[in-house]
C-alpha cells in the first residue's frame, strides 16, 4: 500500500534537491514508465501524453521543495499527474467541468470555473489537510492491519462501499454474503473512523459517508 | 450497478477511471439533466473544501499493493488470497495508478523500445536546465 517513500526514493531526493544531475535521471527512468501509462490511458495520444509527462517532472521539479519525505514519491508523482492531466483536459476543452455545464450556458462555465471558486472556499486548505491526514493515519493503519491478517473480505466491502460508493445490497450480492455482514462491517469501520477523528479534534460530519448506512443507494 | 454514484462521479472528475467507465459517465452526462445536475452539486462541494473518505482513500492509494506485489501478480507466484485482491483491485475497483503501474511492468517485461531512452532523455533535457540553475545558485 502507499506508504511513506522508500529509503531509495528519500535518497534521491535529497541528492536531487543538491543539484545531483544522476539522481535526477535515475529518477525520471524509475517513473516516467508507470506515469505515461496513466496519462496515456486517459488521452490516448502518445505525444500529447509525452508533453503531460514532461510537465509532470518539471512540476516536481518546482515543487521540490514542499515535498514531504513521508509521502510516497510515487503517491505525489501521480497526484502531479492528475493535475496536468487535468490542465490539459481543460485546455483541450474535454475535462468534466465542460460535460457539466452542457446546455446550461456561460453563466454555469463562470460559476464552475476553479480559479473564481477558490476565494469562496468556505473551509481553509490547512483545515482540509488535517482532516485529510486523519483519514490517511486511521484507514491507512486498518487497512494494513487487514492486508496483513489476510482478511481481504472486509477489505473488499469497504472498498466497494466507500471508494466505488455501491450500496450495502450490491456489495453483498456481489461477494455473496449477507447485507448484515456488511452492514456490520461498515458499522465497525465507521466507528473507528468517527472516534479517531474527533480524537484528532475534528467534526466527523464533514464526511458524508460517516453519516449515512449504505441502506439507500 | 448500472445507475451512477456519487463516488464514480468524484472519480471522473479526478480522471481516475478506466475508459470504458469514462465513456459510459459521458454518455449518461450528456443524455441526463438530473446527473449533470449531480455533477454540478459535487464540484461546487470540492470547491467549498468539501471531501469524501473514499476520493481520499483513492488518491492516496491507501489499498493499493506495492509494486513489487504487482510484479509477482504479473508472475502469479503471490498466495491465492493476494492473487485474489490484487484482481479485485485492478478489475473491480479499476485503480487508475495499479492499472498504471501494471502496464508499465508488462512493458518492462518485453524487449526495451529505442524511443523509450529518448523520450528519458528528453524528460531529462527539458529539466536538467533548471538544475544546473539550483546547483549555481548554492555555489
Amino acid at each position: 500500500m502507499s506508504s511513506p517513500s522508500s529509503e531509495s526514493d528519500r535518497l534521491l531526493v535529497r541528492q536531487i534537491r543538491q543539484g545531483d544531475q544522476r539522481s535526477w535521471k535515475a529518477l525520471i527512468d524509475r517513473y516516467e514508465g508507470r506515469l505515461l501509462a496513466f496519462v496515456d490511458r486517459r488521452l490516448h495520444d502518445h505525444a500529447a501524453s509525452e508533453d503531460v509527462v514532461e510537465e509532470t517532472f518539471l512540476g516536481f521539479y518546482l515543487s521540490l521543495a514542499n515535498f514531504d519525505e513521508q509521502r510516497e514519491l510515487q503517491t505525489y508523482l501521480f497526484t502531479i499527474a492528475s493535475h496536468k492531466l487535468t490542465d490539459y483536459l481543460r485546455r483541450m476543452g474535454r475535462h468534466p467541468l465542460h460535460m457539466a455545464s452542457e446546455g446550461a450556458g456561460d453563466v454555469l462555465q463562470n460559476q464552475l470555473d476553479p480559479h473564481s471558486a477558490a476565494s469562496s472556499m468556505a473551509r481553509g486548505r490547512e483545515r482540509q489537510e488535517l482532516e485529510r491526514h486523519a483519514v490517511i493515519r486511521c484507514l491507512g493503519t486498518i487497512i494494513r492491519q487487514w492486508q496483513d491478517k489476510g482478511d481481504f473480505i472486509r477489505l473488499k466491502v469497504l472498498e466497494l462501499l466507500l471508494v466505488r460508493g455501491w450500496a450495502n445490497r450490491d456489495v453483498a450480492a456481489f461477494l455473496k454474503i449477507s447485507e448484515q455482514q456488511v452492514a456490520n462491517y461498515r458499522f465497525a469501520a465507521v466507528k473507528k473512523l468517527t472516534e479517531h477523528i474527533r480524537d484528532a479534534a475534528l467534526p466527523a460530519d464533514v464526511f458524508p459517508e460517516l453519516q449515512d448506512t449504505g441502506a439507500n443507494p | 450497478m448500472s445507475a451512477i454514484n456519487r463516488e464514480q462521479l468524484s472519480a471522473y472528475l479526478d480522471d481516475a477511471l478506466s475508459d470504458g467507465e469514462t465513456a459510459q459517465i459521458e454518455q449518461a452526462l450528456r443524455e441526463s439533466e438530473p446527473l449533470r445536475r449531480s455533477l454540478r452539486a459535487l464540484i461546487q462541494e470540492r470547491d467549498r473544501g468539501e471531501h469524501s473518505i473514499g476520493a481520499i482513500w483513492r488518491r492516496e492509494r491507501l489499498s493499493c499493493p506495492s509494486r513489487e506485489q504487482l510484479g509477482n501478480y504479473l508472475l502469479q507466484v503471490l498466495d491465492s488470497d493476494w492473487q485474489d485482491y490484487i484482481e479485485f483491485h485492478l478489475k473491480t475497483i479499476g485503480c487508475a495508478y495499479c492499472q498504471a503501474n501494471l502496464a508499465d511492468l508488462q512493458a518492462l517485461q518485453k524487449p526495451a523500445e529505442p524511443q523509450a531512452q529518448k523520450r528519458r532523455q528528453r524528460f531529462y533535457e527539458s529539466s536538467a536546465g533548471y538544475l544546473n540553475v539550483a546547483r549555481d545558485t548554492r555555489k
